[in-house]
Order: structure tokens, then C-alpha cells, then sequence
């Protein structure tokens, strides 16, 4: 036991130390909820809005992003759920 | 005075003058109230993610235009009451270009 919890603190802090670059800001692309490739990308395969942990994504870009997404469901560009195909 | 946003989608059985026809009569909505149509793109049949009153197609339409609020007001009521729009959506457009660009971002879409 007392040899399996350092390990396992290790591996906590491995996670957080895992930096990837925001992609919006790094390559400069313009979040818009008409571009239906990049609202896809930034979705579950449940249709789910993928955390900017995962994503790695800045806050300012994921609040635009998750706005641009909610925008591209209304109009039928992508999917509130997936569950049409089960 | 602001610049806006709408994409509106129509029942993709109407045949293309009808669509046309649609377009036309939505930008005169927007020029007999004092607005100004910058951008009609029409981007053809597409398929729904999910049913829209039970089609799975329909005809997209973006709009990009300058006005009051009192043009949404009657959009709204028009898009409403018309059997043909399946869905619409307006919404304030956040950085208006100020010359006349052909949208890069619309050509994407249509791949």
C-alpha cells in the first residue's frame, strides 16, 4: 500500500503538467458557427461540447466556441444528441 | 443601425425559382424598413443532423444585412407564419466587414 500512493500522486501531476497550445490561439482561426468541420471537431460522438481540458482550448475561446457550437445545433449543423443512428 | 446575421433554412422539396422567389421577398422586407442587404448565399440542399418537423433535408440560406430592430420584429412574424421555413435563426453579426467580402468561411461549409 504504502509503496502504490506515491505512484498514483505521480501520475495526478503528471496530468496537470500536460500543456497543449490553444489551437485558436496559436493558429489564429476564426471560431464561427457556420464552419461545420470545426464545430465537429470540438464535439463528443454524443454531441457533447468536449472540455477545454481534453481540448485544450483557452477560456476565452472555449466560451466562443461553445456559443458558436449551441449556434450550429440550431440550425441543424451538427447534433444536440446523437441518437438517430442507434 | 446594426449589422446581422441570419441563416434561414427552407423545406428542400420547393423547386429553385420558389427559393429565389422566397430570397427576394425576405430582402425586401429588410430595404422597405430601411435596411441594407450586403450578402444573400444560398448554400444549396443539405442534410439535417436531426428532423426538422419531420424532413431530413432542407434548403440553406445565409442573409448578411444592416438595419433597425423593427426589421427583426416583422423577419420574425414573416419566417414564423411561412409553412416553408423550416427554421431560422438571426443573430447580431460580431465583426461586420466593412467592404464587401465573399465569406471564406461559407466556402468551407460547402465542401
Amino acid at each position: 500500500m504504502a509503496g502504490k500512493s506515491p505512484a498514483k500522486r505521480k501520475k495526478k501531476k503528471e496530468k496537470k503538467s500536460t500543456n497543449k497550445p490553444c489551437r485558436f490561439c496559436v493558429d489564429k482561426i476564426e471560431i464561427d458557427y457556420k464552419n461545420e468541420v470545426l464545430m465537429r471537431r470540438y464535439i463528443t460522438d454524443r454531441g457533447k461540447i468536449t472540455p477545454r481540458r481534453i481540448t485544450g482550448t483557452c477560456a476565452k475561446h472555449q466560451r466562443e466556441l461553445a456559443q458558436a457550437i449551441k449556434r450550429a445545433r440550431m440550425i441543424a449543423l451538427i447534433p444536440f444528441v446523437k441518437i438517430y443512428y442507434r | 443601425m446594426r449589422a446581422y446575421e441570419c441563416v434561414y433554412i427552407l423545406d428542400a422539396s420547393l423547386d429553385e425559382s420558389t427559393v429565389n422567389e422566397k430570397a427576394g421577398r425576405f430582402g425586401e422586407i429588410i430595404t422597405s424598413r430601411g435596411g441594407e442587404v450586403h450578402l444573400v448565399d444560398q448554400w444549396g440542399k443539405r442534410k439535417l443532423a436531426y428532423p426538422i418537423k419531420k424532413r431530413f433535408e432542407g434548403a440553406y440560406t445565409l442573409m448578411k444585412f444592416t438595419g433597425g430592430n423593427d426589421i427583426l420584429a416583422e423577419l420574425n412574424r414573416v419566417f414564423r407564419f411561412d409553412d416553408a421555413v423550416l427554421r431560422h435563426m438571426i443573430i447580431v453579426e460580431e465583426h461586420p466587414q466593412p467592404a464587401e467580402t465573399p465569406a471564406s468561411t461559407s466556402e468551407t461549409v460547402e465542401e
